[in-house]
């Protein structure tokens, strides 16, 4: 498969406009350029040869038909960011970007949760439960408003939520896909009512569609869980190493707090997250500034104001003991000035703007080693990665979670480059492999949202037979090949 | 403990601090002249812009609603602030040719800079409407650009000094012949009208002379007002732009004035901040929006607005006085003067009111575009349930009241200058 050209464009091009009209299709240079590259990555741009915006299922099951009949690819796309490049075309074909299917189709507040259709932002859904929704919430990325809700959901994103609910993947009550082959499939409860309650009792095909990077079809509406908006507290929770603020979280984890999100960063995403150079501001070496390096935050729901003060009690007796330092964020922002302290709680109020994601500062380019985790590594997994970028002259950004009661971790190391500066970009990727090379000795890191170099050693040394299943599923799923080729597992 | 991490965040995160809310603030950078001619100065700016698209929804407020006209018509990325900067960077590091299909993106915006009031990556939140303005200057440079209809107006300008294609000799029609007979040559007050004014929305005019006429004030008109520019500078015809910028200056320090009162939006920003930041021309005197002056009146008591308007009344805050220049409350304490107002807010104000989808030349050459923004402000307006739209442009009122007539939306849309004379 490569790009299309000539007689066969121009007429796929009039087919895909009377699918969905003209003014939703393209394949000029000026719009199919912004969905070649990722903007963000180390990762190599790639090429489509249309970008078309769907406005319902039915037109999706037109353009995934019209593409498998003609052997095309097709790449599902919300907003292309995942610092993994995964949506980066590798083979040519037709970007279907999502972004005219945002709507919230239903909201059932009895059993909590939403029918979403596929291409619903934070931004749009956000939006809609505080205006009418405002008892309920959805578990949010620590992502922009643009950004997509379900790509993340079904690619493991992790949430604000994640403590309480796991994974995306987990807050997924049932999905409608369109198949390679161009059926339309409900799986989840939906398979076979009209209530999006769960994935239960029957097989959990849902599970057909997550992890696969959009391999396997074009999800077009999601059943998502939706929680209890209950007044909440932030703790910020500060220790000297990585490694004492793991073994912190760890016993908060188990302490039984209702605590509904438990995530950290180091000194140097802290400092980086607010663009500062190390040349002009400070060092990002923690022990020069005598500074710590493990900032926590964690968050707690409450019914009553007496249970929120006896679960605060708790949080700071642990943290005490621990021999770290403990604040409620509301204690540490009231001390800012007006103007400052509104500034400050957009930090807490997901979704967030790129910067306060990102650091831009040194030319806007970052990656990650984005990995599911053991606790017990995650101190290691840290050490590992901040003495390789420092070989690289590089600084490591970590970010990590505790997901799901405490049963798993999330670890996450960022290298920053400039997006200019092709030889810094090379430098970076560089980096970034030896990273993950080295994480992976520890034996429970597995990489999500993964580049395919990544994805490749995923599978490195998978069970051969769970292997075999997945080629069988993918094949039987999706004959041709044509859904978001080069990202296969 | 507190005051310990006090200390912490305080040192780690002051550059964040400044926040939301600064897309006026003038940097030194953007007061170097030619600055906003020059997009290579911004070349590794660009690239700070991950396209992750948060220009496209207000931030934290209003319920995240959409910011966009441009993006949200015509969908593709290229028409959002993200996509802009991209393509940006891409001609500017030799992916991408300029086209004059890439120059009819750039020209698909009205420069409303809600986009850039969401950005809170600070040198985007600052620079990008200079850089989308010096992408126009450069695509005029490459032979891409303005638009046909731009270029229409602006050689009908440098003839006739306004750009509807009208007479300069008809500038003034809208005056009884007594009245102009008796305006003074001088006079402390410059009563500058503008062209849409002048030839289209005549009532705005017409209720502005009468406030400074019964309120006997010593004003004049000028004889000799040119077009004060905008519509060519933001469609990126400097030169002509700067014609009438030097002839106005000149026209007004001759009347001896020391205020100049504005009722059009667009030319208070263009005599107040480009005549002087980017022209680099220097003047004598003041200018002031007509809601500014007229509320000095009320306050020292020389306005006195004694009839009720028993409406509901929604206000429109046009993009040249508000986010631009920082003009959000003057508009609304006057309103809130006038007896029997109620005002109610739509969800979308100040500094993110979405724009009426009139200015930077789309109402010329992107007619579909204007009433599709116009049309969302009007819904917008109607949720609120008041039963007038009142704003303080006739640009923005023409192009609204286009929209309901378009639509059949029934609002009343009307400028706060009208609202301010029926209450006297």
């Amino acid at each position: 498969m490569g790009t299309i050209e000539g007689e066969g464009k121009e007429r796929i091009l009039k087919e895909l406009e009377s699918i969905v009209g003209s003014e939703y299709v393209s394949s000029s240079r000026e719009i199919t350029f912004l969905y070649h590259w990722d903007f963000v990555t180390a990762e190599e741009p790639g090429r489509c040869d249309f970008v078309v915006m769907p406005s319902s299922t039915e037109e999706v099951q037109e353009i995934v038909r019209l593409a498998n009949r003609e052997k095309i690819p097709v790449i599902p796309w919300v907003s292309g960011m995942n610092f993994g490049g995964i949506c980066i075309p590798r083979k040519g074909g037709i970007v279907v970007d999502l972004r005219r299917m945002n709507k919230v189709l239903e909201v059932n507040e009895d059993d909590m949760y939403a029918v979403v259709e596929g291409g619903i932002t934070w931004g749009d859904l956000k939006g809609y439960l505080e205006k009418h929704h405002p008892n309920l919430r959805a578990g949010i990325t620590w992502s922009p408003a643009g950004t997509g809700v379900i790509p993340s959901y079904i690619c493991y994103g992790m949430l604000d939520l994640g403590f309480i609910g796991g994974t995306g993947a987990e807050f997924i009550n049932g999905l409608e896909v369109v198949l390679p082959t161009g059926e339309i499939v409900r799986v989840g409860s939906c398979m076979c009512t009209n209530y999006w309650l769960g994935r239960a009792p029957l097989p959990d095909l849902v599970g057909l569609f997550i992890g696969w990077d959009g391999t396997t079809g074009v999800v077009t509406k999601a059943g998502i869980k939706l929680w209890p908006n209950l007044p909440r507290k932030d703790f910020i929770i500060i220790a000297d190493t990585v490694d004492t603020g793991v073994k912190i979280f760890r016993k908060l984890a188990k302490a039984g707090l209702g605590i509904v999100d438990m995530c950290f960063l180091n000194y140097v995403w802290l400092c980086s997250l607010q663009g500062y150079r190390e040349d002009e501001n400070m060092p990002f070496e923690p022990e020069k500034t005598g500074g710590n390096d493990f900032y926590g935050l964690v968050t707690i729901t409450a019914y009553t104001e007496k249970e929120m003060e006896a679960k605060s009690e708790s949080i700071m007796k642990i943290v005490d003991e621990e021999g770290g330092l403990v604040a409620d964020i509301e204690t540490v922002i009231d001390m800012f000035s007006e103007n400052e302290k509104e500034n400050l709680l957009t930090l807490t109020n997901l979704p967030i703007h790129f910067y306060g994601v990102w650091n831009f500062s040194r030319g806007g380019g970052g990656e990650w080693v984005g990995s599911y985790i053991s606790s017990r590594h995650v101190a290691q997994y840290y050490e590992i990665a901040r003495s390789i970028a420092k070989k690289y002259g590089k600084h490591a950004c970590m970010y990590g979670r505790v997901m799901f009661g405490g049963h798993h971790w999330i670890a996450r190391v960022n290298i920053n480059f400039n997006k200019n500066d092709p030889e810094d970009v090379e430098h970076a990727r560089k980096c970034l492999m030896e990273i993950d090379e080295n994480v992976r000795k520890l034996g429970s890191v597995i990489r999500y949202k993964a580049p395919p170099w990544a994805k490749k050693r995923n599978l490195e040394k998978a069970n051969p037979t769970a292997l075999e299943l997945i080629r069988k599923i993918k094949s039987l799923l999706d004959p041709n090949g044509i859904m978001n080729p080069g990202h296969e597992m | 403990m507190s005051s310990k991490m006090y200390e912490l965040f305080k040192k780690t995160l002051e550059k964040y601090l400044p926040g939301k809310g600064v897309t006026k603030r003038i940097t030194p950078d953007q007061l170097e002249l030619k600055r906003f001619e020059d997009l290579e100065h911004y070349k590794d700016v660009l690239y700070f812009c991950g396209k992750c698209g948060q220009c496209r929804y207000v931030f934290q407020e209003a319920y995240w609603s959409r910011v966009c006209p441009s993006g949200e018509l015509k969908k593709f990325e290229a028409y959002y602030l993200g996509g802009k900067n991209l393509l940006l960077w891409g001609v500017l590091s030799g992916k991408l040719k300029w086209t004059e299909n890439l120059a009819k993106i750039l020209y698909h915006c009205t420069l409303c800079g809600n986009c850039t009031q969401q950005c809170q990556i600070p040198e985007i939140h600052h620079y990008a409407l200079e850089w989308l303005f010096a992408a126009r200057i450069e695509s005029v440079k490459r032979g891409i650009a303005p638009m046909p209809e731009h270029r229409k107006f602006g050689e009908w300008t440098k003839k006739e000094h306004n750009p509807y294609m009208e007479l300069h000799t008809d500038r003034q029609k809208w005056i009884s012949s007594d009245i102009r007979r008796e305006l003074p040559e001088k006079a402390d007050i410059v009563y500058f009208v503008g062209c849409t004014s002048s030839y289209r929305e005549i009532q705005v005019a017409k209720a502005m002379l009468d406030i400074l006429t019964s309120l006997k004030l010593n004003f004049t008109i000028l004889k000799d007002e040119w077009c004060c520019g905008s519509p060519l500078f933001w469609t990126g015809q400097i030169d002509i732009a700067k014609e009438c910028a030097k002839h106005n200056i000149e026209e007004i320090e001759k009347s001896g004035a020391t205020i100049v009162v504005t009722s059009c939006a667009g030319c208070y920003r263009m005599i107040k901040e480009i005549y002087r930041n980017k022209f680099g021309l220097e003047y004598s005197f003041e200018v002031l929006h007509a809601p500014e002056f007229l509320l000095s009146l009320v306050k020292d008591g020389t306005l006195p607005l004694e009839n009720e308007i028993s409406e509901k009344v929604t206000y429109h805050d046009p993009c040249h006085i508000g986010r631009h220049m920082g003009l959000y409350e003057p508009p609304r304490e006057l309103l809130k003067n006038i007896p029997g107002i109620e005002l109610i807010e739509m969800t979308r104000n100040r500094r993110n009111a979405w724009c009426c989808g009139a200015g930077a030349g789309v109402k010329s050459a992107f007619k579909d575009l204007a009433l599709f923004a116009a049309h969302e402000r009007l819904k917008e307006a109607q949720s609120t349930e008041a039963e007038i739209l009142a704003t303080s442009c006739p640009f923005c009122e023409r192009n609204l009241r286009d929209a309901a007539k378009a639509y059949n939306v029934n609002i009343k849309v009307v400028d706060i200058i009208e609202l301010i004379k029926y209450s006297m």
